[in-house]
């Protein structure tokens, strides 16, 4: 009988040239960090004692300041939907790499994050303004069907993770295939004129709506939420990319 | 491999055999072959129509004991200001839509997990274009949903007193309802057999999609029942809910080769 056969050993990936930072978004560094962190502390305090005034809220302006939360989360929200998406439809048609899977995930998780908290903030005004937390109105219902998106593209993520290239395949399908009730949702539901809204649909679009002191935290905090949604993208990526190589380097041992 | 080739011969050789044979008449006619096929298989076994229909009517029936009551109560429009029932027609469409919603992800998957389970996937994979599949699937639930929707919305408009308002612009309602939640029903059917998940994913994935037709719907209700309503509103909200459905099923069509491939 031949003697028993040792196997060879199994061929090692090549490891990825090591990299800090992910190629998108392009800001590198700490200083951009710090300055967002000051960006940060400046619209909390300004949100509580420097910003006055805005039409359509309750007549202290208490209530206005939750927009400088509740605003930018929502439209991160559909931002993240829209990257997620370019990168669903770059993944389909162009190199299949798995980190461009990566980044498609990566977005639709932290818009998921953002849509819980433009919900959770909607419903906290929504219970100061109108008295009810939950009043099933258009954008209250447009949000929350948004969240099931989400929801289900992570649920279908989660049936598929033994097998990365079909998991990214199928997850990008969704992603487009979701992409026409999110759009239905984030672009057509707020303008139908039959849907009446309780919902504030003026007071930010006319400057003259609001006062000079609530321009002077409500640009920041976009640009705060913005930089932070771009800080965020990059942590989630880069940790999408060890636990990719750590399960590669598993597999070969 | 090329094209299925039948070796029989021309007697007794079968319809979809004969139109693949034929070569030349593209992913039509292969649609078509794929679209007998499962109506052959369904005959047999009755297992979509069974699943369907068995859900719908069980669900009518739960749905006309929660309601004995509903039917004589009245509440106030918010909008005219007038007392109205407070289960008026557009609701009792809404709710006969949700019913097919729910029977549709209950018994619509099967035409794509059913392949799945006995290994025929390989053969489509190899002897259809992927457009093909997709074609002949969408065709198959659509067919199925028809058929449902014709022996089912009867019996509920009978059990609920739900008129029928403008015949033709209710067909064309039913019909464009038909066609989204088909669209819907088959890429998500894809979807879950390919992920091979649990058989809670399909109606996990897919619901959310329909939130926004069942909206559509709505409206497009509302209109069905005003008397003479102007044309351009009768084009808006029904265009709205067809366009809806087409452009979920566009999309779909697009990119189901990715789903598709192995």
């Amino acid at each position: 009988m031949a003697a028993t056969q040792t196997r060879p050993p199994a061929p090692k990936m090549p490891e990825p040239p090591p990299s800090r930072h992910t190629p998108v978004p392009p800001l590198r560094g700490a200083w951009w960090k710090w300055g967002l962190g000051a960006l940060m502390a400046y619209v909390i305090y300004g949100a509580f004692f420097i910003a006055k005034g805005a039409v359509n809220f309750t007549e202290d302006g208490n209530t206005a300041r939750i927009v400088f939360f509740h605003v930018p989360c929502a439209i991160l929200s559909y931002v993240a939907y829209a990257v997620a998406a370019v990168y669903a439809i770059l993944y389909l048609t162009r190199d299949r790499n798995l980190q461009t899977d990566a980044k498609s995930a990566t977005g639709m998780e932290l818009g998921f994050l953002f849509c819980i908290l433009a919900t959770i903030t909607g419903s906290l005004f929504a219970g100061v303004m109108w008295g009810s937390y939950w009043n099933w109105d258009p954008r209250e219902t447009s949000i929350i069907v948004m969240l099931l998106l989400y929801a289900s593209y992570l649920v279908l993520r989660g049936a598929v993770s033994e097998q990365p290239e079909k998991r990214a395949r199928l997850a990008a399908v969704y992603t487009l295939v979701a992409l026409i009730p999110a759009t239905f949702l984030i672009w057509v539901v707020p303008r139908l004129p039959w849907l009446q809204s309780l919902h504030p649909t003026t007071t930010l679009v006319r400057p003259a709506n609001t006062s000079l002191s609530y321009k002077a935290v409500l640009y920041p905090s976009f640009l705060a939420f913005t930089l932070l949604f771009v800080w965020m993208f990059q942590l989630r990526y880069r940790l999408l990319q060890l636990m990719a190589r750590k399960a590669g380097r598993l597999e070969n041992e | 491999m090329g094209r299925y080739v039948d070796t029989v011969g021309s007697r007794g050789v079968s319809a979809p055999a004969r139109a693949m044979a034929s070569g030349g008449s593209g992913w039509l006619a292969e649609a078509w072959a794929l679209l007998l096929k499962d109506l052959r298989a369904e005959l047999r076994t009755k297992v979509a129509l069974s699943t369907v229909g068995l859900f719908t009517f069980s669900s009518l029936l739960l749905l006309s004991l929660a309601t004995a009551t509903l039917k004589e109560k009245l509440a106030l429009d918010p909008l005219t200001n007038q007392m109205r029932p407070a289960w008026d027609a557009a609701g009792k469409m809404g709710l006969l839509w949700l019913l097919l919603c729910f029977a549709a992800f209950s018994g619509l998957s099967h035409a794509f997990v059913h392949e799945e389970e006995t290994g025929t996937v390989m053969a489509l994979r190899l002897s259809m274009s992927a457009g093909a599949v997709y074609a002949g699937k969408l065709a198959f639930n659509l067919l199925i949903l028809f058929a449902v929707a014709l022996v089912v919305t009867p019996v509920f408009m009978l059990i609920t007193g739900m008129p029928l308002g403008a015949p033709i612009v209710f067909l064309i309602v039913m019909v464009s309802g038909c066609v989204g939640l088909a669209g819907a029903a088959t890429i998500v059917g894809a979807l879950a057999a390919k992920a091979r998940g649990s058989g809670a994913l399909y109606p996990a994935i897919g619901l959310p999609l329909l939130v926004v037709f069942l909206l559509l719907l709505l409206n497009a209700a509302n209109t069905t029942f005003i008397v003479h309503p102007p044309a351009l509103r009768l084009v808006r909200d029904i265009g709205g809910l067809l366009s809806y459905g087409i452009l979920l099923i566009t999309v779909s069509a697009l990119t189901f080769s990715f789903v598709w491939e192995d």
